[in-house]
């Protein structure tokens, strides 16, 4: 009898194989890559956080664009329009920002949108601490006139102010949920979808469905998914069996892989440089390098070119300063500030008092440099007459060692240049998380102080003007700007979106 | 028997306990600065300790621990600091994708490595010879490259099975099975050359037994000698065997669910590691040691009841 068992439980678990083989062959492909028009698959490696709009992050943005609308809309190109705040106006103080609201919008539990939910909002945001809570700094406080009419104070002018509320800091969530642990996977906005919880698995894949009584125009596609992967291989995998309609790709060797399938699409743009960040204008760790001639001696030792066909076989553009091609105050000639000269870059050294060389000591970490980046850098600046030494960090731990025990001189970094230029100072120029040794000068100080009132055209010389001078006085050594590609099958359409590195869902449309 | 599962429940228990503590220690040991993963990396630092402060990493390994215990036991593993999501919740929607691959690589391997050991043993010659070298070379190729070539074989060339992702067996079984076939095909492949070559051995073993020859004397018929006395003595180092490869499937899905892009486990495990989640991965930690105990439980019993002699007290 025993053996009549073993027998059947053999044949059962064959039964079970075949059928999986079978049915895998046959019918269930269909399952998975039923992409109609009517359902966009988008693949990314940025992985979603909290869905909680206070611990929102411009990175991830799209996540929370599905289920939340902003104040303001970023359109592709960069430019702003009304989404729930219908319009805005500042004083002539440039602190107190009033918004005309839409009326008649609910959230998803049917409470309306009014001048107290973006109050609870913009303080939640400011007060939450979240990665993005920065964005409101400057927030002095909310004031309701109306249910359609809100103040928004400023303890001082903040030219991004508009851009953060098209951004993190403007998306809206239902007042009833604010402070609740349940929004950080259950979203509640007046966005055009809902989160499908039962399809969801968070933290991979979110899955949202088109809402039938949205405000707006219609969203194109009836099914949304995001699904984030750890590997770009997947991911091209995905796009070119159709699992996947969109993605960015960053990585050279998959977007020659993708470029290989005739199916699919690309578009080029830009978005982050990567570079060294020279972080100890101060000396504390480095004192060579508050000679700006030691700086610059890095900028003229580093042959830009060679690295970014070595590194990414030509994908990006060299430069020598962080403005991006979209920031006010950009200069294309600045790009070629620093040619390289490692003869003149020994001479500042020596001018320098640095006859015999400098070393630098700089965090090698998985994700940022590689090894063949840390060795053609050090032969490039050992002919500079600059000894570069790397120590191998692993990836958490090493932010705490740079930014909390500043024990590094820079580090080399991928950084995004955004559209605005009053975000790219604050980020990258004025004391803070990308200045650690809070750093600056008479300059400085001055051109970032007019950038506070700025109206446009003064914002792009003033902005030019501080690009310059950190150019010339080396604060940085970018390398290039690099190349990343849209890439879209048949069924859609997709914009790049200036000033992110991934579109907003905005930016989909059905191809026909 | 009753007191032995009773031992080895216990000893189970204990096993938890003694995991816990080492691997909540070890994770605390690399400073992870879980409030800069958290808020980014142009968080200014202010943020990053009031955030470190907010999830109590201000205090001592061992009051966190205490912590993380007494909530622990009362079945609350607590919210994951990153996705806010309620950690049973984020093993329910994870567990299910690893064990089907596991289950599954299981399954294929018992039947097909007991069909093919067999057939080697009892057939010899060219056809043990031939099982032979598939099973060195199956066991010879590295998994990952198995896994890629099927990856570009099957679904970028061919389209027969998706490339990447994963649908419930609650959603669609066709749709979960065409999801998993491919990962599990892969992960079969070096699972079943090694337990294969295991039943051979033994299968050949117990055939030059005595009593096998006593047998056969007595005129049994020899399907009912060989699956009625010699399989199921052999089965028992089979599967033993069998029982470890599953342990070790656990680690080998970690590999094979980032090519497939799959939301399993072994996914997460990297992927919440690296962000310095401490409940999810002490969640992850238990459920997969006590997965490991109950498996190697039921080998112990499902060999007891193959083969009486190898029960103890």
């Amino acid at each position: 009898m025993k053996t009549t068992r073993i027998l059947a439980a053999v044949a059962a678990a064959g039964v079970a194989a075949g059928l999986a083989a079978c049915s895998g062959a046959g019918g269930g492909v269909a399952g998975t890559t039923a992409q109609h028009s009517d359902t966009l698959a988008v693949g990314t490696m940025t992985v979603a956080q909290s869905l909680d709009p206070t611990q929102a992050n411009g990175s991830a943005l799209p996540y929370y664009q599905a289920v939340y609308d902003t104040l303001v809309l970023r359109k592709a190109d960069g430019t702003f329009a009304p989404m729930l705040a219908s319009e805005w106006k500042y004083d002539d103080t440039s602190t107190r920002l009033t918004l005309t609201l839409r009326s008649g919008v609910t959230f998803s539990d049917g409470t309306a949108f009014d001048a107290t939910a973006v109050k609870k909002n913009l303080e939640a945001f400011a007060k939450g601490g979240g990665g993005s809570a920065t964005q409101l700094a400057s927030l002095k406080g909310v004031e309701v006139v109306d249910p359609t009419h809100v103040v928004v104070e400023l303890k001082q002018p903040d030219p991004a102010l508009l851009f953060s509320l098209s951004d993190a800091a403007g998306l809206m969530a239902s007042p009833a949920k604010i402070g609740s642990k349940d929004l950080a996977t259950q979203p509640d906005g007046t966005g055009p979808y809902t989160l499908d919880t039962s399809k969801t698995a968070i933290g991979s894949k979110y899955v949202y469905e088109r809402k039938a009584d949205y405000w707006g125009d219609k969203a194109p596609y009836a099914t949304l998914s995001i699904s984030s992967f750890d590997n770009e291989n997947a991911i091209v995998n995905g796009l070119k069996t159709g699992q996947l309609n969109t993605a960015v790709l960053q990585t050279v060797d998959q977007q020659i892989a993708a470029e290989g399938d005739t199916k699919l699409a690309e578009q080029k743009f830009e978005f982050d440089f990567q570079g060294i960040l020279l972080f100890d204008r101060v000396g504390a760790v480095n004192k060579a390098l508050a000679d700006p001639r030691v700086r610059q001696a890095v900028n003229y030792g580093i042959d830009r070119a060679a690295l970014l066909q070595g590194l990414r076989q030509g994908r990006g553009t060299v430069t020598s300063q962080i403005w991006g091609t979209e920031t006010p105050g950009y200069d294309k000639a600045l790009d070629d500030a620093y040619p390289y000269d490692p003869a003149k870059a020994k001479q500042l050294l020596a001018d320098a008092g640095h006859a015999k060389g400098v070393t630098l000591t700089l965090p090698a970490m998985a994700g940022i440099t590689t090894d063949a980046m840390t060795s053609a850098l050090t032969t490039q600046l050992a002919k500079a007459g600059i000894t570069v030494k790397w120590e191998q960090l692993d990836g958490a731990s090493a932010l705490q060692k740079i930014f909390r025990d500043r024990a590094y001189a820079g580090m080399v970094m991928n950084l995004g240049q955004s559209s605005n230029a009053w975000n790219l100072v604050q980020t990258a120029i004025l004391p803070g998380t990308f200045n650690p040794f809070g750093y600056t000068d008479d300059t400085v100080t001055s051109l970032s102080a007019k950038l506070l009132t700025d109206d446009e055209a003064a914002t792009a010389t003033d902005a030019a003007a501080l690009n310059e001078h950190v150019v010339e006085d080396a604060w940085f050594a970018p390398f290039y700007r690099m190349t990343y590609t849209l890439v879209t099958d048949p069924t859609v359409k997709a914009t790049t979106q200036s000033g992110m590195a991934v579109p907003s869902i905005y930016d989909y449309q059905p191809a026909s | 028997m009753l007191i032995f599962l009773a031992r080895r429940l216990g000893a189970g228990i204990l096993l938890l306990l003694v995991i816990s503590l080492l691997t909540f220690v070890l994770l605390s040991i690399p400073h992870t600065d879980v409030g800069r993963a958290l808020l980014g990396q142009s968080a200014p630092q202010a943020a990053v300790d009031a955030k470190n402060a907010s999830l109590g990493l201000d205090r001592s390994v061992l009051a966190q621990y205490g912590d993380w215990l007494s909530h622990a036991v009362r079945g609350d593993l607590g919210r994951s600091w990153f996705t806010g999501e309620d950690v049973w919740s984020a093993l329910g929607t994870r567990l299910p994708v690893t064990l089907s691959l596991v289950v599954g690589v299981t399954l294929v391997t018992a039947v097909l490595s007991l069909l093919l050991g067999v057939w080697a043993a009892v057939r010899g010659g060219l056809v043990d010879r031939c099982v032979q070298v598939l099973s060195v070379v199956g066991y010879a190729l590295p998994g990952f490259l198995v896994t890629l070539v099927f990856v570009l074989v099957f679904a970028v060339r061919l389209g027969w099975f998706p490339a990447i992702g994963y649908i419930p067996f609650t959603q669609s079984v066709s749709g979960w099975l065409s999801t998993i076939t491919l990962p599990v095909a892969a992960l079969s492949v070096g699972a079943v050359a090694g337990v294969a070559q295991q039943v051979r051995g033994s299968v050949l073993d117990v055939l030059q037994r005595d009593f096998v020859r006593t047998l056969r004397a007595r005129g049994l018929p020899p399907g009912r000698v060989l699956f009625r006395h010699v399989v199921r003595n052999a089965s028992a180092p089979a599967l033993t065997v069998l029982g470890l490869q599953f342990v070790g499937l656990l680690g080998g899905a970690v590999l094979v669910e980032q090519i497939f892009g799959l939301p399993g486990i072994g996914s997460m495990t990297v992927q919440y590691t690296t962000r310095g989640d401490i409940p999810v991965i002490m969640g992850l930690v238990m459920v997969s040691v006590a997965g490991v105990v109950v498996v190697n439980l039921l080998v112990d019993v499902l060999v007891g009841v193959l083969n009486p002699k190898a029960r103890v007290a």
